[in-house]
């Protein structure tokens, strides 16, 4: 008695001091002498006996439900790394038999939040499984780290000593680091620390995600030179204010080449005029960004191609939570259930669709739109799902009978990724043939073949400014390449499993990728390092994007579940949930206010990014309510999952999907 | 222990030529067998979503095993699902039906047609914002309530009128084809039996027919547009419908629109049967029932359902040129629908009416005596209509007629203030017979009246020898007397002799409330005392 008395005097001074690590230590010390001392029937079952996994664990689990309520939450956040190691250590010490039993009976508690871990765990059927799967071996070679108030963690301490649950103690020992803090217990919406429960250790992620991240726009842009001379016309002109007739006029010349839908012509030179002023205003908040030097080299613009830009800068048409966009949306037909990925040009005069089998086709809009009565009609009978016969009628006709697409064959495997460069002039292509392949739009050829993957290519991206191009693949690493080399000039390692998605960032320094592995990582491209890891998604992540003012990423995954990120902090700015199945594409509108997404659901999502941005720093609590503000408009399309959207540089968003039988 | 069982390795094992595995190595290979098939599968769905789809192929699965460097597995690229068959006494074991295909079979096939190639279409999701109502876009109430349409798609329980027509072909089952033929059979041949009341009975009863409603309503039309002469047979056939109507497991009024047209003419055509003797007048009153009971139910459905019927029913009633048997027709099916509608409708033309039918009665104007008796059908029903509607008048404002009642009843007449209530329940199930049968049953009832109207109306439903004496004499000599107690019993200027006329009365009858002295004085001017038969029920509980 006397003993055990000043037992707890000891680790009360210890707690006192905050010496934890001694505190364990001894405690450790303690459980080795007391089970040392006990009865042999107790050794002899606590060697080997594969119950006692069972029977403890199922003890803990009541003990923490039948907890005070306040802190039963964060008793419970113990629980999952406790079931998932004694199910390792089941597995490892060989007894299949009682790990299955025990994994099923135990399975229903944590299906809801990691219901897919759980998926790939219950493959795990003998020792050396263990050692094979990434999951597993990342899980046992790693502490989780769980944040406990101290009294919760007194509790469990308590618990653990008086129930003499040795097995319990072990795993906890060595598994799972407290991170013990002072007073109340924290609230249940942190549990998402929790959740992703990844094999990399949450310390290095802490570590990496400390480090500087120079999000600013590029110096001497071609809006920063478009706001000068702004500034300059508007004191040149002084009152004159009357210029936009004669402008808009130019505009409407110099825009008939590129557009290829008729519509959108008159409709921008009519917003041009009401949201003249506006331009001026909105140029002026991206400017706000902090300016940073590029760390590559980058392309030398031509005039003519910066002309261009310039002048739609100009007619940009400004965008908010008022003023939705247009959006024009291209439909692929008879794809006949093999097309992988499509892409959309800045300016949506080309659409390229890859294929499965192996071929890649690019439609010029503004040559289709031309012929626009029979294509009309065509399109009309097969949306509404006239019979065959028709449209064959339609085929057979004789303008019809010429192919609409011009073929790009080269590939050996289904392409899952295209990207147009900047202007248009090329196109890149990935396939699962781990090759990436270089074409010109204007020659209708193939130029290049960059082969450095060894798997499968996913996806690969060109820069903002082109020449430069990143890829990802199967083989867990992302590759910076340019056009003129044919070996990688960088390559990103680290993600754990397949790299899915890559996305540049603004200012082409860094470089986004999402991964099967649920995290998404930022890299430097100049020094090829880790500067950024997101943990928060629950699954799969397919989709990024970055804003264009370089200060958020938008990350989408398999569950449709939208996280938006800020880029300096590391941390999740705010989940947009609305989809109900995988978002296949994310893009922002051009001054950074709305976010688009595109999604299996046949849905197209716009979502207010300002007022998600602005909501966690004034009220947590609302987060519920406010979650419907956030999304503004859900426009969903005829059976058409959206593959790609695209704001063009004057805020047009296009968006494309293969049309897909109902089942 | 693991989901792929011991004895899977050990076919497999056989089938690859391993005759005696011992059950510790394939207990040992169950395990990893599992994991691998795990592994492809995890590997399978990533290329799933890459080509982005969300259902698994067999092409992802082969892309997966090419990603793990194993042969892929062909023949399974069809596109379409694998069917697996269960082995037959086995209950866990499955294989994949794989037919025989003759060569020649294929090679002398036809070329299929070429599978159309790719193409883009744009249109606009969204102007601003707003996504413009255009055909490349989903429809509007689709993503409002998609549950919603769901229900009434498959739910017909919820009284939507169903009018998606879809171009699938209808199956009936073996049982219900010969269902059908056995009751079209009784209907045609032997309506008269005791089977074909057991058919109708099953009929309204049975909760498994309504795939047959089409059926039957295309029969119905059919058969009453081809056999208008055999009146049995559309007897039956009315029959039919009323049993259809009936059954509270069909759901009927889809084919409402089918249905009616037979019903009406079943009412106002011109000859129903081939001989003089068959009682068509019967079917006339049964159809005009059954038309009336159709829009009580869904009148408030289908909201021109009455409105056309009457417009049909008066167009009949109000042309000189159709035969006496359609006017009766007629006069029937909008008495059934009830004494407003022969407040609103036929006593507004009473008079004139009269003018047109009181020539075809008599014996010395009309000497076709088979016309005179239609004639006088005609008008027992015409009475029988608009003593219906007098009687509801009389129901609804007791106090008018209780004057000239007194008068004629002097006996009773200090119990006259009271209303009776008791009687009415009876009396109106009474009303509900056919009007002619219902007449006969009064004037036996209520014998006590002194001037009765059975003599007239037996005479009327006979259509024999006393027509002329009975039934006009009456009205024209009793007049008088009658017309004077009313007169003095109501006390007011507008009676008797000064009176205004009566078709003046009667077409405003229905506009002016409380009228029914006025109306029952006019009805009596054309009638006699023939319409006192209808305010009696409610005198009857004088005598209680």
């Amino acid at each position: 008695m006397e003993e055990e008395e000043l037992q707890k005097a000891v680790y009360a001074y210890l707690r006192k001091k905050g010496f934890r690590q001694t505190e364990l230590a001894l405690q450790e010390e303690q459980n080795r002498l007391s089970s040392s001392a006990q009865s042999d029937l107790a050794v002899s079952r606590l060697d080997n006996d594969p119950a006692r996994y069972h029977d403890a664990y199922s003890k803990l689990r009541s003990w923490a439900y039948s907890s005070l309520d306040l802190y039963k939450h964060e008793l419970l956040r113990v629980l999952y790394p406790v079931y998932i190691h004694c199910f390792m250590d089941l597995v490892a010490e060989g007894h299949m038999q009682e790990a299955r039993t025990f994994f099923h009976t135990f399975r229903e508690d944590h299906e809801l939040t990691h219901l897919r871990d759980l998926q790939k765990l219950e493959g795990i059927l003998s020792p050396s499984h263990l050692e094979e799967m990434e999951l597993a071996r990342s899980l046992r070679q790693n502490k989780v780290k769980i944040k406990l108030c101290e009294y919760s963690y007194d509790l469990l301490l308590q618990y653990l000593q008086k129930t003499q649950s040795f097995t319990m103690l072990g795993i906890i020992n060595e598994h799972i680091n407290f991170e013990v803090s002072a007073g109340q217990p924290s609230s249940i919406s942190d549990d998402a620390d929790v959740v992703a429960l990844v094999g990399s250790s949450q310390d290095i992620a802490k570590h990496i995600n400390q480090k500087e991240v120079r999000w600013g726009l590029l110096e001497d842009s071609v809006e920063e030179r478009l706001e000068r001379a702004l500034s300059d016309s508007e004191k040149a002109e002084g009152e004159n204010k009357e210029v936009d007739p004669e402008d808009s006029k130019q505009k409407r010349s110099v825009e008939g080449a590129k557009q290829g839908v008729s519509v959108k012509k008159l409709k921008k030179d009519k917003l041009v005029g009401a949201t003249g002023k506006n331009i001026r205003s909105e140029t002026s908040t991206v400017s706000m960004a902090p300016r940073v030097k590029p760390e590559l080299t980058l392309p030398v613009m031509t005039t003519e191609v910066e002309q261009s830009i310039l002048e739609d800068l100009r007619n940009r048409v400004q965008l908010s939570s008022l003023a939705l966009p247009s959006i024009s949306f291209y439909t692929f037909i008879n794809t006949h259930n093999s097309l992988n990925c499509s892409s959309i040009s800045h300016d949506g005069s080309l659409v390229a669709g890859g294929f499965s089998d192996s071929s890649l086709k690019v439609w010029d809009m503004a040559k289709i739109g031309r012929p626009t009565k029979t294509c009309k009609n065509y399109c009309l009978h097969l949306l509404l799902g006239e019979s065959e016969s028709v449209q064959n009628e339609h085929l057979l006709g004789p303008e019809e009978r010429k192919r609409s697409y011009t073929l790009f064959q080269g590939h050996a495997g289904p392409v899952y990724s295209a990207t147009f460069s900047p202007f248009g002039d090329f196109l890149l292509s990935s396939s699962s043939d781990s090759t990436i392949r270089l074409w010109s739009t204007k020659l209708n050829s193939n130029l290049v073949c960059y082969k450095g993957h060894n798997y499968p290519v996913w996806d690969v991206q060109f820069s903002p400014v082109g020449h430069y191009f990143a890829s990802c693949s199967h083989d867990r690493t992302a590759r910076i390449w340019s056009m003129d080399r044919i070996q990688p000039l960088r390559i990103m390692a680290g993600h754990l499993s397949d790299v899915d998605c890559v996305q540049w960032h603004a200012n082409c320094n860094y470089i986004a990728t999402g991964s099967s592995d649920k995290t998404v990582r930022l890299w430097d491209v100049q020094s090829g390092e880790c500067v950024r890891v997101f943990i928060g998604h629950r699954s799969m992540v397919l989709s990024l994007a970055m804003s264009l003012d370089g200060r958020y990423m938008a990350s989408g995954d398999e569950d449709g579940t939208i996280m938006m990120w800020d880029l300096s902090s590391g941390r999740c700015v705010s989940p947009l949930m609305g989809h109900s199945s995988c978002i296949w594409t994310l893009a922002f509108s051009c001054e950074g206010t709305l976010l688009a997404s595109g999604s299996a659901d046949c849905t197209v999502k716009l979502w207010d990014v300002t007022a998600s941005m602005k909501v966690p720093r004034m009220e947590e609590n609302k987060a519920s309510s406010t979650n419907r503000l956030r999304l503004l408009k859900a426009l969903p399309t005829k059976s058409t999952p959206v593959y790609t959207l695209r704001f063009s540089r004057r805020n047009l968003l296009f968006a494309a999907g293969a049309l897909s039988k109902q089942v | 222990m693991s989901i792929v069982p011991k004895e899977t390795i050990e076919v497999i094992a056989q089938s690859i030529g391993i005759a005696n595995l011992s059950t510790d190595v394939a207990l040992a290979l169950a395990p990893d067998v599992e994991y691998r098939l795990r592994e492809i599968m995890q590997e399978a769905i990533k290329c799933m979503r890459h080509s982005k789809r969300t259902v698994l192929t067999a092409d992802d699965v082969d892309s997966a095993l090419s990603l793990r460097n194993v042969e892929p597995l062909y023949g399974f690229a069809s596109g379409d699902p694998l069917r697996f068959k269960r082995a037959v006494g086995h209950k866990d074991l499955f294989y994949i039906d794989d037919k025989d295909v003759d060569l020649k079979d294929v090679i002398n096939a036809p070329l299929p047609k070429a599978p159309l190639d790719s193409g883009v279409v744009a249109h606009w999701l969204a102007i601003e914002g707003v996504q413009p109502a255009i055909p490349e876009n989903a429809p509007v109430e689709a993503i409002v309530a998609p549950s919603e349409n769901k229900r009434s798609e498959h739910g017909k329980e919820d009284g939507l009128p169903v009018d998606i027509k879809l171009p699938v072909k209808h199956v009936l089952s073996r049982e219900l084809q010969l269902y059908f033929d056995k009751i079209t059979e009784l209907i045609v041949s032997r309506s008269d039996s005791i089977l074909f009341k057991e058919a109708l009975e099953s009929l309204a009863t049975d909760s498994g027919l309504h795939p047959l409603v089409p059926y039957f309503s295309y029969f119905i039309a059919d058969e009453v547009t081809r056999s208008l002469n055999d009146l049995p047979l559309l007897f039956a056939l009315m029959r039919v419908v009323r049993s259809l109507l009936r059954n509270p497991h069909i759901h009927i009024e889809p084919y409402l629109h089918q249905l009616m047209p037979s019903m009406i003419t079943c009412i106002v055509a011109k000859r129903l049967g081939h001989r003089i003797a068959d009682n068509h007048w019967e079917l006339r009153d049964f159809a005009a029932n059954l038309v009336a009971s159709v829009c009580r139910r869904f009148g408030h459905v289908y909201h021109n359902l009455q409105y056309r019927l009457t417009r049909t029913l008066l167009n009949a009633f109000l042309d000189p040129s159709k035969a006496m048997t359609q006017h009766y027709g007629a006069i029937q099916g909008l008495a059934a629908l009830g004494p407003s509608v022969v407040r609103v409708l036929i006593l507004p033309q009473l008079e004139t009416y009269m003018q047109l039918l009181e020539p075809e009665m008599q014996l010395e104007k009309q000497k076709n005596e088979m016309k005179r008796k239609e004639a006088w059908h005609v008008y027992g029903a015409l009475l029988c209509a608009a003593g219906k509607c007098l009687y509801e008048r009389v129901k609804l404002f007791p106090s008018l007629l209780h004057p000239p009642t007194r008068q004629f009843w002097r006996s009773n007449g200090r119990v006259a203030t009271k209303m009776p209530n008791k009687r009415k329940a009876s009396s109106s199930h009474l009303l509900q017979q056919p009007a002619l049968k219902k007449l006969a049953s009064d004037g036996t009832a209520g014998s006590i009246p002194p001037i009765s109207m059975t003599t007239s109306m037996q005479a009327a439903a006979d259509g024999f020898p006393t027509p002329s004496e009975s039934g006009i004499r009456p009205s024209s000599s009793t007049g008088q007397l009658s017309n004077e107690s009313i007169s003095g019993g109501s006390r007011k200027e507008k009676s008797g002799g000064k009176a205004p006329t009566p078709s003046t009365v009667l077409a405003q009858a229905w506009k002016e409330d409380l009228d029914a002295g006025h109306l029952m004085a006019s009805l009596f001017e054309l009638f006699g005392e023939g319409i006192f038969s209808f305010i009696q029920p409610v005198e009857m509980s004088f005598f209680l």
